[in-house]
């Protein structure tokens, strides 16, 4: 059977079962195993990183472009534009040389003040006049000419959302007003603010407990499915070795004198 | 004070996830709305429309990010819609090509003129303002160096203005939120986002305001848009062991409590 899966696919699976079995191995404790995974992760992680930053921006981004055009418009000024970016990313390196470490302030002028220019008014826009306008929706809307006010809390805009969100807004911004003392009905409303805040937390740690479990059955899913003949059970004959290795590194470490471990 | 081994806890939960994974008791899957929301908007566009699915995620976010562009790419190829790929995250890269190409191959689409992945291209929220101005500066070729000039399934796409609907898949910034405010914010067109649950919270603020259509949250948003598109996945096949360690730690929980308070009441009794 193992004869009919491509060999860089069984393969695959080896080295995806081994990993994931030696992050794993860090639940008993922090061991050498763990660290090995740790490493090649981190390794592997800035090696295809680099090497794909290398052939976009680059190749495809510089040199090809660049070279193109010099090739048909060698006269042309606009031929050579894309030398201005090429030479303010030149001058991040002299960072590394602290004689001309100044010249990298230009490039970083440049993209501070860049950024800051995009950034600053569109941030603006939808995080904080779109979030204020839907902060600020009428209680009372007009249906089949009679004014109406809805009780559905299933639906976003309903009135009675409405109540419980500027509720909600206030008393949590009242919470981290700090210029008058929180006694008496200053008290109260700083309360509310902290009952809406632990329901927000609640809310997102009920969220994060839920995504890191799924990321454990991802992780069961692969291990249950390598485990079949089809791969050459790399999941049941991996696992064996690590737990010997845990065995073997955990019986070395305990004969080991106090202080060299 | 009562303490246990840590390790039995992760017994429990290793328990809790691998038994429903081996023998899955199937328990039903209620779609929320703002799931079915983007169902129906995808389920609504005509034949040919213009989608653009943005992968911003990397493989450790795949268990939860994966099954959703799964099911999504299947129901816009089984639309006959005109799919863009793409990434904001480097390290997602070839994971995000391997999706595609997979669904892709599965539904008979052919890159270049049912789809094109475009890959990845620095900038985050500089590149989303660049393919607002211009697509094809941005992005002058496609992953695998073919030129996007000319190629059938962008006819008539010019910049962001020409896309019918996006979805970012993210699991963390650049995302959903870059993607509204550099993008349909300012070239207005539709979006919708697809998220881990990690950052899903965060987000519905977004839903509530209507800067996005709809929501896609964590593994249990995929198993619902699996059910939706009636094609079950590894999403629905998870569901079952999702719930059996939600229970475990809700029962944790209670016994943790339970213990505080009987320990504590202990302790104050003979003062």
């Amino acid at each position: 059977m193992s004869g009919q899966l491509p060999t860089a696919m069984v393969l695959g699976a080896w080295v995806a079962t081994g990993l994931t079995l030696l992050i794993f191995s860090f639940l008993y404790k922090d061991n050498p195993l763990f660290k090995v995974g740790e490493h090649l992760y981190v390794g592997v992680s800035v090696g295809y990183s680099v090497v794909l930053t290398y052939y976009t921006v680059f190749n495809r981004l510089l040199s090809v472009p660049l070279s193109k055009e010099i090739a048909e418009k060698p006269m042309a000024p606009g031929s050579y534009v894309l030398l201005i970016p090429a030479l303010l990313g030149l001058l991040m390196w002299a960072r590394f040389f602290p004689k001309i470490a100044w010249l990298s302030r230009i490039s970083f002028a440049f993209v501070v003040g860049f950024g800051s220019g995009v950034a600053i008014p569109r941030t603006i826009s939808s995080y904080i006049l779109k979030q204020i306008e839907d902060t600020v929706n009428p209680l009372i809307t007009l249906l089949n000419g009679g004014l109406s006010f809805s009780m559905n809390f299933a639906v976003p805009q309903s009135g009675i959302n409405t109540i419980i969100l500027v509720i909600g807004v206030t008393s949590v911004l009242f919470y981290f007003f700090f210029s008058i003392e929180h006694t008496g009905p200053a008290n109260a409303v700083a309360r509310t603010g902290i009952f809406f805040l632990m329901i927000a937390f609640g809310a997102a740690f009920g969220y994060t407990v839920m995504s890191r479990m799924s990321l454990l059955i991802g992780r069961f899913d692969d291990l249950i499915a390598y485990s079949s003949k089809d791969f050459g059970y790399p999941t049941i004959i991996l696992l064996g070795l690590i737990i010997f290795g845990l065995w073997y590194w955990q019986r070395h470490n305990i004969d080991k004198p106090e202080g060299n471990s | 004070m009562i303490s246990i081994d840590r390790r039995i806890i992760f017994l429990l939960i290793a328990l809790a996830t691998l038994l429903p994974l081996l023998h899955p008791f199937g328990l039903p899957i209620k779609v929320s709305p703002e799931v079915q929301v983007i169902y129906d908007y995808i389920e609504n566009l005509p034949e040919g429309s213009v989608f653009l699915l943005s992968f911003d995620f990397d493989p450790s976010s795949k268990p939860e990010l994966e099954p959703q562009a799964i099911a999504l790419l299947r129901h816009a190829f089984r639309k006959n819609l005109r799919v863009i790929g793409m990434t904001h995250w480097l390290p997602g890269t070839a994971l995000a090509d391997s999706i595609f190409s997979r669904v892709a191959a599965e539904t008979g689409k052919k890159p270049g003129k049912d789809y094109v992945f475009l890959g990845w291209s620095p900038g985050a929220g500089s590149l989303i303002i660049s393919m607002g101005q211009d697509l094809y500066k941005a992005f002058p070729t496609d992953y695998y160096k073919n030129p996007t000039k000319g190629m059938p399934v962008l006819e008539g796409v010019r910049n962001l203005r020409d896309v019918n609907y996006l979805i970012s898949l993210a699991a963390g910034s650049a995302g959903i939120e870059m993607w509204y405010v550099f993008g349909k914010d300012k070239y207005r067109f539709e979006m919708g986002g697809g998220s881990t649950g990690v950052i899903a919270p965060g987000l519905y603020p977004f839903l509530r305001s209507g800067q996005i259509n709809g929501l896609i949250g964590g593994l249990q948003g995929a198993a619902e848009y699996e059910t939706l598109i009636a094609r079950n996945g590894t999403a629905i096949a998870g569901m079952d062991a999702q719930s059996a360690t939600h229970m475990v730690i809700i029962i944790l929980v209670l016994l943790c409590n339970l213990f505080y308070f009987i320990l504590r009441n202990e302790k104050e009794g003979p003062m």
